[in-house]
């Protein structure tokens, strides 16, 4: 008779004691999948949360005093082609959406009715495409050339249709398109105009330099700020790195302790389960002990006895693993449904993981019972046979 | 074809020791019914189990055509289990979760076995319980069910611990026929049993008190 077959008419025959083996696979495939997929969509939330907060990083040379470089004073600055070659490079890869920005205060700007005010000027270079890391949809701040976007405070003293109109630094008067009026409460930039970099240096006569350039950190293990500074200082190390603290800071606080409450809580599950199974063998192996005397009697070989615990032990962890994968994913799904603002709808089945619980669990449930299955080989068949 | 050369095996539990064989030779040729016999605790069981290559005696050997089996490796007593012996016991031992046949078909090595068991279950008059579970049989039944799953591989030696230890008068005589027959077939019987009728059917008989041959 083909062993398998007898493996799984004895598998259907103990059902109470397959049942519970199966069910103990199913809990660890149901917890370790459905934490790890809540984990990966924590990430990818993150992720959103940061884009959505805007570029959290800035990167200007070393020794700006921040009061200044926070109060747009005009501060030192630096060739645009840094943002090329930190792009060009293949180690960089802490910093997504490298923009180039010269960012100036302008004293004087007089607006269509004479009175003159204070304002903002930033210049957006076009977004570094970073040659050594997928492509990405760039973050939106580009502004096409004789064209600019007007801050809410700066396009209320502007009629529809104007131009805007400035100064340059050589006394000419120069006039963009307005393309886009920005809405109020966009920070800095209410009280400011955003151009087109080059137009920008024109203006000012600050032909091929920026002074600031801004990113998106990494969702990196070992933190943003400390990847990102490390790597652009390697490359460049007069420029410095710092950090716009946001509520993508508390994300991935809760992310990061998500995940610390998953390496904890993963193995726990796992390691109970492994516990439980192997007790459960252990008693079926004593159940049994008649059957293993016999097949030892009829000459069935150490190995032949080992496969078919072992063997038991796979056919449950292989069913397991895959029924708990999908029930991880769905429990993933409630409850990501319940946690997550923008990756709700994007909590799909996690296929690489689908591929480790049919590795995985098949591996653990037989190892968890090797040592009931060792102990059937060494069942004494002329005792168990001779018994009344 | 088996001879058993001065063996002996004692069991300790705690500070008691117990023989169950005190020197024992004898040598079984091919054709006989032997029947051992003598009360419980004598040594029966455990003398059909040295045979059987499942108790390994504290001393003398035990030789299969001229090879002593305690000297073979794992794989050849197994190997000798499997293709030259057949057990019975007074417990059955069926695999509960198979059916008659596939009780029987546990110990087939190969498809041209298995092909007999329609044989084998209309002689023993078990033709419609092919499909049924051991707990659907009667205690004669499960025995002859246990008798084919013995024989079925054609050893050349049925070893019996007490067989008809469980079953009544008219079940023992259908059983004890069909050994014989077996027997009669060419087949080596050592059937182990503290019932002296048995003695009848056997052309050998050993009796066994505290471990020694009488």
């Amino acid at each position: 008779m083909n062993p398998i077959t007898l493996i799984i008419k004895e598998l259907f025959y103990r059902k109470v004691n397959s049942l519970i083996i199966l069910l103990t696979v199913i809990i660890a495939g149901t917890v370790s999948v459905a934490i790890y997929t809540l984990s990966k969509a924590s990430e990818n939330e993150t992720r959103k949360i940061m884009r959505e907060q805007g570029l959290n990083l800035y990167i200007f040379p070393k020794g700006t005093n921040l009061i200044d470089f926070y109060s747009v004073s005009n501060t030192q600055a630096f060739p645009e082609e840094y943002v090329d070659k930190l792009a060009e490079s293949k180690t960089f890869d802490a910093v997504r959406h490298l923009t180039g920005i010269l960012q100036v205060r302008y004293s004087d700007w007089t607006d269509p009715n004479g009175s003159s005010h204070q304002i903002v000027l930033f210049g957006y270079k076009d977004e570094a495409m970073q040659r050594f890391l997928p492509a990405q949809e760039t973050m939106g701040f580009d502004v096409e050339k004789g064209k600019v976007h007007l801050g809410f405070l700066i396009a209320r003293n502007i009629r529809e249709g104007d131009p805007f109109t400035i100064k340059g630094s050589d006394g000419s008067l120069r006039s963009f398109e307005i393309t886009e009026r920005l809405e109020e409460g966009r920070g800095m930039i209410d009280q400011g105009v955003a151009f087109n970099l080059g137009d920008l240096q024109e203006v000012l006569g600050m032909q091929g330099m920026i002074n600031k350039i801004e990113a998106l950190g990494c969702v990196c293990k070992d933190g943003r700020i400390k990847n990102a500074r490390n790597q652009v200082q390697a490359i460049f190390s007069d420029l410095e790195v710092t950090e716009i603290s946001s509520i993508a800071d508390a994300r991935e606080n809760q992310r990061l302790m998500m995940n610390k409450y998953g390496a904890f809580i993963i193995p726990f599950v796992i390691l109970s389960c492994l516990l439980i199974t192997g007790l459960l063998f252990y008693q079926n192996i004593t159940v049994r002990n008649r059957e293993i005397g016999l097949l030892k009697a009829m000459g069935k070989s150490t190995s032949g006895i080992l496969f078919m615990i072992i063997a038991k032990a796979f056919i449950l962890g292989l069913i397991g693993g895959i029924i708990g994968f999908f029930t991880g994913h769905l429990v993933a799904e409630y409850f990501g449904r319940e946690i997550f603002r923008f990756t709700s709808s994007d909590i799909k089945p996690l296929w690489n993981v689908f591929y480790y619980s049919i590795l995985l669990f098949p591996l653990l449930w037989m190892l968890a019972s090797w040592i009931p299955a060792l102990m059937a080989t060494q069942i004494d068949a002329a005792k168990t046979l001779s018994q009344e | 074809m088996i001879e058993l050369k001065n063996i002996s095996k004692q069991y300790v539990k705690g500070k008691e020791v117990f023989t169950a064989l005190k020197d024992i030779s004898v040598r079984i040729e091919k054709g006989d019914f032997c029947c051992v016999t003598g009360p419980s605790g004598a040594g029966k069981s455990t003398l059909l189990y040295v045979i059987g290559g499942l108790i390994h005696p504290d001393s003398g050997d035990v030789m299969y055509n001229g090879r002593d089996i305690y000297r073979m490796n794992s794989r050849d007593i197994n190997l000798y289990r499997r293709k030259h012996l057949g057990f019975m016991f007074q417990q059955f031992h069926l695999m509960p979760y198979l059916t008659v046949a596939g009780n029987i078909k546990l110990a087939c090595n190969g498809n041209s076995q298995a092909e007999k068991i329609g044989f084998y279950l209309e002689k023993c008059l078990l033709a419609d319980k092919k499909n049924k579970y051991p707990s659907e049989l009667s205690v004669g039944e499960k025995q002859r069910t246990a008798f084919i799953r013995a024989i079925i591989s054609e050893p050349e030696i049925l070893l019996a611990d007490e067989p008809t230890g469980n079953l009544d008068d008219s079940n023992s005589e259908i059983l004890l026929s069909l050994v014989k027959e077996y027997n009669n077939g060419g087949g080596t019987i050592v059937l182990v049993s503290h019932n002296r009728e048995i003695e009848k059917y056997a052309n050998r008989s050993i009796t066994l008190r505290q471990g020694c041959m009488q």
